[in-house]
């Protein structure tokens, strides 16, 4: 209950800002007369999608010798259709534009039958080996799928996982940045250089989607995917080499400055936090002294600060 | 709390419902700016981007500031017994006040940054102090656990942080346990705790930020009264660890039935408490605690192979949401008993957002690796399009 709002929405009532019936609905939900447990039937659904895949997991780990290789290829095939036919059967109608859910559940039918799908395509992969030297090339046949299903049913959160998939057929994982993104050495410095060109691609995606506006609500998700890869891909680097300290600060500040001008308050600070680490890695480490160390960052600490506030009123002037 | 303050928060908690009746489509914009008008905000506040990137820097250049005096004054602090760190603690929490008083900063980061760092300060400072009277490791661990309730209680008091009162709970138990029958405190506290903090978070006296922090301990407390008892934490002697009596206080083998029961009692009544009072944060946390029940359950008894548990847990909570939404959407305007499963006026973008990251953080699928790995029966993870299965 919220006692402030139920008292707002009684006078706003009285003063005739709200209509009679806005502030019946509102004195309602504010009372705590209705409330909404969407959120809570959207959490019980992914932990569903969670659960079934773990399940999954499980039932071809543990039964592989007593079902048989076939057995789970058609069980999981099957799942997976079911899955998409019943989430194709409940898909909004196609729009380029923004195209609302008419099922609460759409999207996790939709996440499930996707991910039952990528798990069939690689088990069949794995033990039939029908690519295969090419096996690797199920990651994108997969991608591709994924990312029609996105466009087609108008889900973020399936495009977001034909990005990650792209980005591990490139051999990149999306989720938490692999150890051997972190390691060094020349598998490292290759896996690196895949991260940035992934990284590239999903940026300029996500700057197509826009120009063309076709799906440019989906831009978001592959700007902020491909820039946390490009961020992330230099930053594994920082350690090694001055070249990359360097690198950090100059994209970062190239890409907090455009999205200063833009206004993407999340790609600024991205940007920001790359370029404030890549210029204290290049002064820091040069200067090995601990009274400069704290003056450093406490003299530039208070200077981002005060700069964070004038672009923070600059941006909301700009609103 | 100030009562300038207060009435910023009532005000804010106002146009933060007319921002969601607008989202929704609920009222216009020319009504939006009426309300807006009619309930003015005074406060300087940053949007969540800037605020975080504020409470960063602000953390980072208020310690390297410390750390500068500490070079300087190297050898005067390690003879000090933390009066510096206390003296630059009183100096944030001064900061604090001047912020969040003249100021008039509301979620701006810096007054949040100071209010977190000057409270450790204060803390660090007052343990080192009481480190020097060498009053023993347990006087010691009371000591600091009554510093933290104390501290953090009146932080969130004074400022109205919820965080500080979630602490403070999370301290104020183990507090407990460390006296006499601590298990059982740890049950009847909650017990008449819970629904007199319930209570007053709906009640007008309170400021929104208080009635959050009464929700907040709330929450805490049941978390407490769950753990105390739930049957993994009675054989593990998990509360007794706290006093250092581990199995010696617990009560005899005929009780341990008792324990089973409330680990699947418990949840189910939080549940039903939730629903019964239309609260959501009751009905979460009753969710929350069913999953864990269920999953204690499995734990004790193999009542299935874990791929049957989980895909037909995974099936029925689908099934189970997908009913529900039915049964609530089948009735009159969509609604059965206070409930719906139409959205109101939350922010849809906010959980779609997360649920974007959460799914790409989570079922994204293992990259490729440079040789051709072979199936392996027990090991790696394979799959495609966020398929996680652990092949």
């Amino acid at each position: 209950m919220n006692p402030d709002v139920a008292a707002a929405v009684g006078r706003l009532g009285r003063e005739g800002t709200l209509t009679p019936g806005q502030a019946a609905l509102f004195g309602r939900v504010a009372r705590d007369e209705l409330v909404s447990v969407r959120p809570e039937l959207r959490a019980v659904l992914y932990g569903g999608v969670l659960a079934v895949m773990g399940g999954v997991g499980v039932l071809v780990q543990q039964n592989l010798d007593r079902l048989g290789p076939v057995a789970i290829a058609v069980g999981l095939w099957l799942a997976a259709a079911a899955a998409l036919l019943w989430a194709l059967r409940h898909a909004p109608p196609f729009s380029w534009g923004p195209a609302a859910s008419t099922h609460l559940a759409f999207d996790y039918i939709l996440l499930l039958g996707v991910l039952l799908t990528g798990a069939a395509l690689a088990y069949v992969e794995v033990k039939f080996t029908p690519l295969g030297p090419a096996w690797s090339h199920h990651l994108l046949v997969m991608s591709v799928f994924a990312a029609l299903l996105a466009v087609r049913g108008d889900s973020r959160v399936v495009a977001g996982l034909a990005l990650s998939t792209f980005a591990a057929w490139r051999g990149v994982s999306a989720s938490p940045f692999q150890r051997s993104f972190w390691l060094r050495g020349d598998a490292a410095a290759t896996m690196r250089v895949e991260a940035l060109l992934a990284g590239l691609v999903f940026a300029g995606l996500g700057y197509a989607l826009v120009r063309s506006d076709r799906k440019a609500h989906f831009e978001p998700v592959a700007t902020h995917l491909g820039w946390l890869l490009i961020l992330g891909a230099i930053t594994a680097g920082v350690g090694d080499e001055g070249g990359a300290r360097l690198s950090l600060f100059v994209v970062g500040a190239g890409l907090a400055a455009l999205a200063f001008r833009r206004g993407r308050f999340s790609l600024f600070g991205m940007g920001l936090v790359a370029a404030y680490i890549g210029l204290s890695g290049i002064v820091v480490a040069g200067v090995h002294d601990a009274f400069f160390g704290y003056l450093w960052f406490s003299a530039t600490g208070i200077g981002v600060l005060v700069g964070l506030l004038a672009a923070q009123r600059t941006m909301r002037g700009r609103a | 709390m100030r009562a300038e303050a207060a009435l910023a928060e009532r005000r804010f908690e106002v146009r933060a419902a007319a921002r969601g009746w607008h989202r929704a489509g609920a009222i216009g914009e020319d009504v939006r700016a009426a309300i807006e008008a009619a309930y003015p905000d005074d406060r300087a506040r940053l949007g969540p981007v800037f605020r975080v990137l504020v409470f960063g820097f602000t953390v980072l250049a208020v310690n390297a500031l410390f750390g500068l005096f500490g070079v300087i004054m190297a050898a005067a602090l390690t003879r000090s017994d933390g009066i510096p760190l206390l003296f630059f603690g009183l100096v944030l929490v001064a900061a604090t006040e001047l912020q969040l008083g003249p100021l008039r900063r509301t979620q701006g980061g810096t007054e949040s940054a100071t209010a977190v760092v000057g409270l450790c300060y204060l803390l660090g400072g007052l343990l080192w102090l009481v480190e020097s009277a060498q009053l023993g490791s347990e006087a010691w661990i009371n000591l600091a656990l009554i510093l933290v309730v104390a501290l953090c209680g009146g932080a969130a008091w004074r400022w109205g942080y919820v965080f500080f009162a979630a602490i403070a709970a999370l301290a104020f138990f183990p507090l407990l346990a460390r006296g006499p029958g601590g298990r059982v405190t740890w049950v009847i506290v909650p017990l008449v705790l819970a629904p007199v903090l319930l209570r007053a978070s709906d009640s007008a006296r309170l400021t929104p930020s208080h009635r959050r922090s009464c929700q907040a301990v709330a929450v805490v407390s049941l978390v407490f009264l769950y753990v105390a008892v739930h049957l993994g934490s009675w054989d593990l002697g998990l509360v007794e660890a706290l006093t250092g009596e581990w199995h010696a206080s617990r009560p005899p083998p005929p009780f341990r039935p008792l324990f089973a029961v409330a680990t699947a009692l418990v949840p189910l009544l939080t549940l039903a408490w939730g629903i019964v009072a239309r609260r959501r944060l009751l009905i979460n946390l009753g969710l929350v605690g069913v999953v864990s029940a269920l999953v204690t359950l499995r734990f004790y008894v193999h009542v299935a192979p874990l791929w049957v548990a989980l895909l037909a847990g995974g099936a029925g909570a689908l099934g189970l949401a997908l009913g529900l939404r039915r049964y609530l959407d089948s009735g009159p305007a969509h609604e059965r008993h206070g409930f719906t499963a139409e959205p109101l006026f939350a922010d849809p973008e906010r959980r779609s957002a997360l649920e974007v990251a959460a799914s790409v953080a989570r079922l994204s699928p293992a990259a490729r690796v440079a040789e051709r790995p072979g199936f392996q029966g027990g090991g790696g993870r394979s799959g495609g399009g966020g398929a996680t299965g652990e092949f």
